[in-house]
C-alpha cells in the first residue's frame, strides 16, 4: 500500500463527498471531508492535507472562489494543490481553462462534475506527483 | 370632343337665322334657332350648347345682357357676336363682357364657318381645361383627407413614428415618438433633425440610411438608449422610395422594449437556474453509477447496493423537481382547469393530515387541530386545496424537530377563511424570510442539509393561493418554529 496522502474534499453535496471519498479511499488515500468553505478552512488548519478537491459552487455561490483564494494567498497553505470540480460549465455555457483563468482563479486544475473515477484518480496522482517534484 | 357640336343662333332677322343654319348644318353641326333673346335664354336653360351666335341688336333683350345671362348658366359656352350697323366699339364691349369674337354683317358663309370652327376649338380646350381643373381640385381634396387620416392613424399608434425627408428634416411624427425620444421643439415643422432629436446615435443611423447609395438596404434595426437608464428602445428605420426606386426619405418606427428585455432577463435567469438544479442531481446519479460500474470505489455487494440506492434517491428527487416545474408551468400558463366550488377546508386538511401521518410518525410529531364546526366553505378548487395543504403540512413535518407539534387552526370573518399552520421546528432567520417564496430558494444550513426538497414547494403554494385571490403569509422565529397563514375568500353564493 502506498503512503497515505491526505486529501480534503470540500463539497456541500453529500453524494459527491461520499462517492469521491469511496473512490479515493479504495486507492489508499486518507480522505477528510468538509461541507462548507468555513469547515474546509478549519480542516486545512487542523490537518494540513496534501491536496484539496473543491466544489466551486457551494451554498453561497462564491464560496469555492473565496476558499481557494484564502488557501492560495496563505504562505502556510499555498503549496497545497487544489483540484476544482464544478457543475458550472455546462449549466452556464462557460468553460474555464487553466492558461486563461488560472491566474485569477486560484486553482491547479479543473474538472466537470461528474468526474469519472479513473479520471479523478489520474488527476490526483498527477497533481501529487507535480507537487513532490517541485518541492 | 364630340364631332357634332350644338349651336344656337339668336337673331331677330329670319334671313340671318336661316342663312346661318344652312351654312353650319353643312359643316355637320346640330343647329337650334331663336328669334329673340328670351327664346334664346330659354333654349340655353333647356340644353347645353357649345357655341351661340348672338345678334347684338334685338328688340327684347340687348345682346350685352344676353351674353351675361348665358354665361351665368354656363361660363364655358363660346359666344360669337353678330353685329349689323353697330360700331366696332360695341363689339369690343361685347368681347370685354366675355364674347369670344364678333362677325360683322353682312358676312360670307366661309367666314362664318371658319369663325365657328375656331370657336369650337377653343370650346374644346376650355372643356379639357375645366376637366383637368376639377380633377385637380378633387385630388387635392382627397389628399387633404388622406393626410389627416394618416395623421390620425399614426397619432393613435403606441409605437413612435418619425418621417424624415432627404433634406434631413423631420416632416411627420406622432405623440408616442415625442414621449419616447423626448423630442424638442415640435411646434415647428420642417427643421433639421437635431433640432428635435437629442439622440446622436439615432441621427447618425438615419444619416447613414439617407446617404446610402445601396438600393438593397431595406431596414436598419438598432437599440437606442435614452436618458432613462432603465428604458430600452428599439428603432426600425426603413428608406422610403418612389416607383423608380429613388430615395425620398426614411421612416423610423420606435418601440419601447424595456418590458420585453426584463422578461428576457428573468427568463434566462430562470433557465440557467433550472439547468443548474437539474444538473446537480443528474451529475450525482451519474457519479454513483460510475463508481459502481468502474469498480474503482471498491467495496462489497452490500456497499454497492447502498450506492445504487443513493443514486435512486437522487433520481427520485429529480423526478419530484421536474413534476414541480411542470406544475408551475401549468399554473402560469393558466392551463389548470380550476373548478371553483364551495370547499370545506377542514375536510381537506383532515384528509391531508391523515395522508401525511406516516411521515409525521417517523419523527414522532403530533398534530393539534382546532376550528369552528362547521368552517364556512371557501370558493376554491378541491385539487388545488389538496396540493396547497399537502405542501404546507409536509413542510411543517420536514422542518420540525423530533417530538415536535403541528397546530392547525382555522378562523373566519365575513370575507375570508384563515388557516394557520404552526410548527415547532427550526424556524427561518429574518434574512431568509423574504426569499422563501422565490423559485428554488431553500434555506441552507447545517440543519436543513439533510432535508430533501426541490425549492419549489412554497413557490407552488403561493401561486395556488394567488390564483384563488387569497393571501399566503409567514411568521417565524428561529429555533421556535414557523406559522404559515393562508387566507382564502369565502364562498358567498348560496349553494
Amino acid at each position: 500500500m502506498r503512503s497515505k496522502e491526505k486529501i480534503l474534499l470540500v463539497d456541500d453535496d453529500l453524494d459527491f463527498l461520499e462517492m469521491h471519498k469511496a473512490v479515493l479511499a479504495s486507492h489508499g488515500y486518507d480522505v477528510l471531508t468538509a461541507r462548507s468553505g468555513q469547515e474546509g478552512l478549519e480542516r486545512v488548519r487542523a490537518e494540513m492535507p496534501d491536496m484539496i478537491i473543491l466544489d466551486l459552487m457551494m451554498e453561497k455561490h462564491d464560496a469555492g472562489f473565496s476558499f481557494s483564494q484564502k488557501i492560495k494567498t496563505d504562505p502556510l497553505f499555498k503549496s497545497i494543490p487544489i483540484l476544482m470540480v464544478t457543475s458550472v460549465a455546462e449549466a452556464t455555457g462557460y468553460r474555464f481553462s487553466l492558461p486563461e483563468d488560472g491566474y485569477w482563479m486560484k486553482t491547479d486544475d479543473f474538472l466537470d462534475k461528474p468526474v469519472p473515477p479513473d479520471v479523478l484518480i489520474e488527476r490526483v496522482e498527477k497533481l501529487l506527483k507535480d507537487r513532490k517534484s517541485s518541492t | 370632343m364630340n364631332s357634332q357640336a350644338h349651336i344656337l343662333v339668336v337673331d331677330d332677322e329670319p334671313g340671318i337665322r336661316e342663312g346661318c343654319r344652312r351654312v353650319l348644318q353643312e359643316e355637320g353641326h346640330a343647329i337650334d334657332l331663336a328669334e329673340d333673346g328670351k327664346v334664346g335664354l330659354q333654349r340655353v336653360r333647356e340644353r347645353s350648347y357649345d357655341l351661340i351666335l348672338v345678334d347684338l341688336m334685338m328688340p327684347d333683350i340687348g345682346g350685352l345682357d344676353l351674353i351675361k345671362s348665358i354665361h351665368s348658366i354656363d361660363p364655358e359656352i363660346i359666344i360669337v357676336v353678330i353685329t349689323g350697323y353697330a360700331t366696332i366699339e360695341t363689339a369690343v364691349e361685347a368681347i370685354k363682357r366675355g364674347a369670344y369674337d364678333y362677325l360683322p354683317k353682312p358676312f360670307p358663309p366661309e367666314t362664318l364657318a371658319a369663325l365657328v370652327k375656331r370657336g369650337l376649338e377653343i370650346r374644346d380646350l376650355r372643356l379639357v381645361a375645366q376637366k383637368l381643373f376639377n380633377e385637380r381640385e378633387q385630388r387635392l381634396l382627397e389628399l387633404a383627407s388622406e393626410k389627416s387620416r394618416i395623421r390620425t392613424i399614426i397619432g393613435c399608434m403606441a409605437d413612435g413614428i418619425l418621417v424624415t425627408n432627404l433634406e434631413r428634416q423631420l416632416v411627420l411624427w406622432n405623440a408616442s415618438a415625442v414621449k419616447m425620444l423626448k423630442l424638442r421643439g415640435t411646434h415647428e415643422s420642417g427643421q433639421p433633425l437635431d433640432h428635435y432629436i437629442k439622440n446622436k446615435a439615432l441621427i447618425e443611423t438615419l444619416e447613414k440610411l439617407l446617404s446610402s447609395e445601396d438600393a438593397n438596404v431595406s431596414m436598419i434595426s438598432q437599440e437606442i438608449q435614452t436618458d432613462d437608464p432603465q428604458a430600452v428602445l428599439m428603432a426600425h428605420m426603413a428608406p422610403v422610395r418612389d416607383e423608380q426606386g429613388t430615395l425620398l426619405g426614411a421612416v423610423t418606427v420606435i418601440r419601447d422594449v424595456t418590458k420585453l428585455k426584463e422578461i428576457e432577463k428573468i427568463k434566462s435567469q430562470f433557465v440557467s437556474m433550472v439547468a443548474h438544479e437539474l444538473r446537480s442531481p443528474l451529475a450525482a446519479i451519474e457519479g454513483w453509477l460510475d463508481v459502481v460500474l468502474s469498480g474503482e470505489g471498491g467495496g462489497d455487494d452490500r456497499q454497492r447496493h447502498e450506492w445504487l440506492l443513493r443514486a435512486k434517491e437522487r433520481a427520485r428527487s429529480l423526478l419530484a423537481l421536474v413534476n414541480d416545474l411542470l406544475e408551475i408551468n401549468k399554473i402560469e400558463a393558466g392551463k389548470v382547469a380550476q373548478k371553483m366550488e364551495a370547499v370545506d377546508v377542514a375536510k381537506v386538511i383532515a384528509k391531508t393530515i391523515e395522508f401525511l401521518k406516516p411521515e409525521a410518525d417517523k419523527k414522532l410529531i403530533t398534530f393539534k387541530t382546532k376550528w369552528p364546526d362547521p368552517v364556512p366553505s371557501v370558493r376554491a378548487d378541491v385539487q388545488d386545496m389538496e396540493k396547497l395543504f399537502t405542501n404546507l403540512i409536509s413542510n411543517a413535518i420536514k422542518y420540525n424537530v423530533d417530538h415536535g407539534t403541528i397546530t392547525v387552526t382555522a378562523t373566519a370573518d365575513d370575507h375570508f377563511v384563515c388557516v394557520h399552520i404552526a410548527d415547532t421546528g427550526i424556524g427561518i432567520s429574518p434574512a431568509d424570510l423574504p426569499r422563501i417564496f422565490d423559485d428554488f430558494f431553500r434555506v441552507e444550513n447545517q440543519k436543513t442539509s439533510k432535508i430533501s426538497g426541490t425549492g419549489l414547494g412554497l413557490t407552488i403554494a403561493k401561486k395556488v393561493v394567488d390564483s384563488h385571490f387569497g393571501h399566503l403569509e409567514v411568521e417565524s422565529q428561529p429555533e421556535k418554529g414557523s406559522t404559515f397563514t393562508v387566507s382564502l375568500p369565502r364562498h358567498l353564493m348560496k349553494t
